[in-house]
């Protein structure tokens, strides 16, 4: 596409009036804004994070609409609100903006797909369908309160991608880097570079996510579509965002016209990344175009131009079928996952974060976005795979071996973007429960070998403490831990911090206890 | 050996050991140096500073040029009103003495059992001790090396380079008490110089605790004794297990400043376990009688 583009260049002349060259800038500027919140999404210690990925989140009209869908209940959050304004009001008026100009995973795909070799790929004219057929299914199971579209939308599957496989890749990347140049017997610059970016750049720790192998190869292919099968493949025939915006922008009042020197040599359609140039202008498809103007460059022939007019509503032919068959799987899927003995009820152990609202409505509103795991300070927030049940895949659970909940922390309720987990005040925070701990005499040292160790007392961050002693009058057996389940919150870090190998002999199990 | 010789090195000796002391002290306590100086008073920098005055100032302890590394409990993510931590403004006063001794870099560091990020900042520590002109750092997992210590209670166990290899170590406790080791003093305190699953330590605690108290061995222990936890350690949470002491306590042998400091919680020395285990391992003696030179301000 390049080559043609300078091929053009020489040919044609230069296209002064094109706005399409500030489009790289823009994504660019797009992709880092996002990068750079991305990563800000950690709370370096202070009890408010600086930034938050959460703006993206908010802004997503296909997450935010299917969750309030779904759980019957519009975003109240103001933030949310005039992000989606924003977004909606730009896409009605101007079209596809958003996918050609903001999306960082838009431009990822775009970036991956130069390199791909001679040209863009043979379109698949029929294939554009799938998107809307995709949404369909989402917009029906989030009517009848099964909430999906967080598993394919791209803001969604680019954050959850970023946190549980990209950053923490990257980070052991980083860090066995420090450990060759420290084997380089360079130490001090090894000891110079970490002790610098530590706490900023590097985190504390490697994350560690389970999921990370199956998150990150989701989207490695994805991208890798882009090379093996076409230029921003996703985008033209899967993104179910980009559905909804193109059908949101349906009526927009920026259009693509042809004038009459055209001679349908058919280079805007090769190389339209939306797949929406088709020829002459009559059969330009609204939806499918992003807005880059790169076909008002190719032209050879300076027919093509970008301007505003009255709005028509192109035909938009999805086959009445193939719809209904989309809503069916959705409304079906719902009722399929409603049937499912629900997680709880055999023995579902998972702890929800702190703030969490009640499971229903949890699955209803959680993003799967990974944001509250990236923010997670100790990183025990992990993204459930059954543990929830199908509908909670990718939801986060608290697993206290991984990490403990932090006393006093409160930052997975500031990032999350639907509420899913409330904000909670610090005072809130400190008598949240999420869970119980239980000892398992079986295994704890003092119970079942007489040896000494009260770590879970010690940890304890309750005041009084939850975890208390128990000394034997006259005995001389080692003092042994007690819960007092009506100080206890769950936090788990008597779980984390437990010697036992293994599974620890202190289980936090979901729920508050029998006193509360 | 000369008689002369002899007699001209005792001569030497006995002034050496005698007239700096005088100098230096400002007040004569017999011919034993005190090693433990107890001062009671406010503000903590005073306090602080006065206590290590009483020992011969910092430059007894730490060169020009020196890497000192300093070791205060930052244990917990709680403010400094609540006892968990050491107080920050005892950090802040004992890294500005070392600054004005000479001393190069002096790195101020914990490994702590809740999120450091937010143990360093809500203590306080990290910016008062940055202030002061210390290097605040976070422990580098790669920076632990296994040590071998064919101890008491380790036969080997993971220990920050930084702090063994440090030209001066001083360290830095607060007094609180604990569920499981009694007190936690300055001899605990090592536990947080330490990586590895800490929490296995606890089988054999007082022995552990002794085994990295014989292998670091401080220039200089300041234990912060402003308040001290007496319920609920060593964690805390409510200002009611608090008390108000305004004691800070500077020595050199860490069996003393730990025997001194059970005192402060009405607790015979032999009550603490490992303070009774380190004396036996001949790391310092646990009798205070003429050792301890008094100050209020």
């Amino acid at each position: 596409m390049r080559e043609e583009r300078t091929g053009t260049r020489a040919s044609g002349g230069a296209k002064g009036s094109s706005l399409s060259r500030f489009r790289p800038y823009c994504q660019l500027f797009f992709l880092l804004l996002f990068l750079y919140l991305f990563l800000g999404t950690a709370g370096g210690g202070a009890d408010e994070t600086a930034r938050s990925v959460k703006v993206f989140l908010d802004l997503d009209p296909l997450l935010q609409g299917t969750a309030a869908l779904a759980a019957r209940s519009l975003p109240s959050d103001p933030s949310v609100l005039a992000a989606l304004g924003v977004v909606v009001a730009v896409t009605v008026l101007l079209g596809r903006v958003f996918c050609g100009w903001v999306c960082p995973f838009g431009t990822l795909h775009d970036a991956v797909g130069s390199l791909r070799k001679g040209g863009g790929g043979r379109g698949r004219p029929s294939l554009f369908r799938v998107k809307y057929l995709i949404l369909v299914f989402f917009v029906f199971a989030a009517l009848f309160g099964l909430q999906t579209a967080s598993f394919l939308d791209p803001l969604s599957l680019l954050t959850r991608s970023l946190t549980l496989a990209v950053w923490p890749a990257f980070v052991f990347g980083a860090e066995r880097s420090l450990d060759l140049i420290h084997a380089a017997s360079l130490e001090g610059t090894a000891d110079l570079v970490g002790r610098a970016l530590r706490g900023s750049i590097l985190p504390l720790r490697q994350p560690l996510f389970s999921q990370a192998l199956a998150v990150g190869l989701l989207l490695f292919l994805l991208l890798a579509l882009n090379v093996v099968l076409e230029r921003r493949f996703w985008c033209r025939y899967l993104c179910p965002l980009g559905a909804l915006l193109g059908l949101l922008g349906r009526w927009s009042v920026a259009r693509r016209d042809v004038a009459k020197g055209c001679d349908e040599c058919r280079r805007c359609e090769r190389g339209c990344p939306g797949g929406a140039a088709v020829g002459r202008e009559g059969a330009w498809k609204g939806e499918e175009c992003v807005l880059c103007l790169g076909c008002d460059d190719l032209c050879p022939k300076n027919a093509v131009s970008f301007g505003f007019s009255r709005p028509r509503s192109p035909a938009l032919d999805l086959g009445r079928r193939r719809v209904l068959t989309s809503a069916l799987a959705g409304a079906a899927a719902a009722a399929l996952v409603r049937v499912e003995t629900p997680a709880a009820s055999v023995g579902g152990g998972a702890l929800r974060p702190p703030g969490s609202l009640p499971e229903g409505a949890f699955l209803k509103t959680c993003l799967r976005c990974g944001a509250c795991m990236k923010v997670c300070p100790t990183g025990g927030l992990q993204p459930a795979f059954l543990e929830k049940g199908v509908e909670g895949l990718w939801t986060p659970i608290l697993v206290p071996r991984v990490g403990h909940c932090e006393y006093h922390c409160t930052l997975c309720g500031q990032v999350c973007s639907t509420g899913a987990i409330r904000r909670l005040s610090r005072g809130e925070k400190a008598s949240f429960t999420i869970g119980l701990a239980v000892i398992d005499t079986n295994r704890c040292l003092p119970y079942a070998h007489d040896l000494p160790c009260l770590v879970c007392e010690e940890v304890c961050p309750t005041s009084p403490k939850a975890v208390t002693l128990v000394r034997e009058t006259g005995g001389r057996r080692p003092p042994r831990p007690r819960v007092e389940s009506s100080r206890c919150v769950g936090c788990g870090i008597c779980e984390a911090k437990c010697p036992v190998e293994g599974r620890a002999a202190v289980n936090v199990l979901p729920g508050p206890g029998p006193a509360a | 050996m000369e008689r002369r010789e002899f007699i001209r090195t005792l001569l030497m000796l006995s002034a050496a050991a005698f007239l700096p002391w005088n100098g230096l002290i400002g007040a004569a306590e017999g011919a034993a140096a005190a090693d433990l100086a107890v001062c009671r008073g406010a503000p903590p920098e005073k306090a602080t500073r006065a206590a290590v005055e009483a020992l011969g100032g910092m430059r007894r302890f730490v060169g020009p040029g020196d890497v000192v590394v300093v070791k205060p409990n930052i244990g917990w993510d709680r403010a400094p009103e609540f006892g968990a931590n050491t107080h920050p403004r005892v950090v802040a006063e004992v890294v500005r003495l070392c600054r004005e001794a000479g001393a190069k870099r002096v790195r101020v560091m914990d490994n702590p059992v809740a999120d450091p990020q937010r143990c360093y900042r809500h203590s306080g520590i990290a910016e008062a001790a940055a202030r002061a002109g210390g290097e605040v750092v976070f422990m580098e997992e790669r920076r632990f090396r296994e040590v071998r210590l064919s101890g008491l209670g380790l036969r080997s166990w993971p220990v920050y380079r930084d702090v063994l290899e440090a030209d001066k170590v001083i360290n830095l406790p607060v007094a609180k008490t604990h569920g499981s080791s009694v007190l936690t003093l300055g001899m605990k305190n090592w536990m947080g110089a330490a990586g590895g699953w800490r929490g296995r330590m606890h089988l054999r605690l007082h022995e552990s605790i002794v085994d990295l108290a014989l292998l670091i061995r401080p220039a200089l222990v300041v234990l912060d004794a402003t308040r001290i936890m007496v319920a609920n350690g060593p964690q805390g949470g409510a200002l009611g297990d608090v008390r108000r002491l305004d004691t800070v306590v500077a020595g050199t042998d860490q069996v003393a400043v730990d025997a001194f400091a059970a005192a402060l919680f009405g607790l015979r020395p032999q009550d603490v376990p490992y303070i009774a285990l380190a004396q036996q391992a001949g790391l310092g003696r646990m009798e205070l009688k003429g050792r301890v030179r008094h100050l209020s301000l």
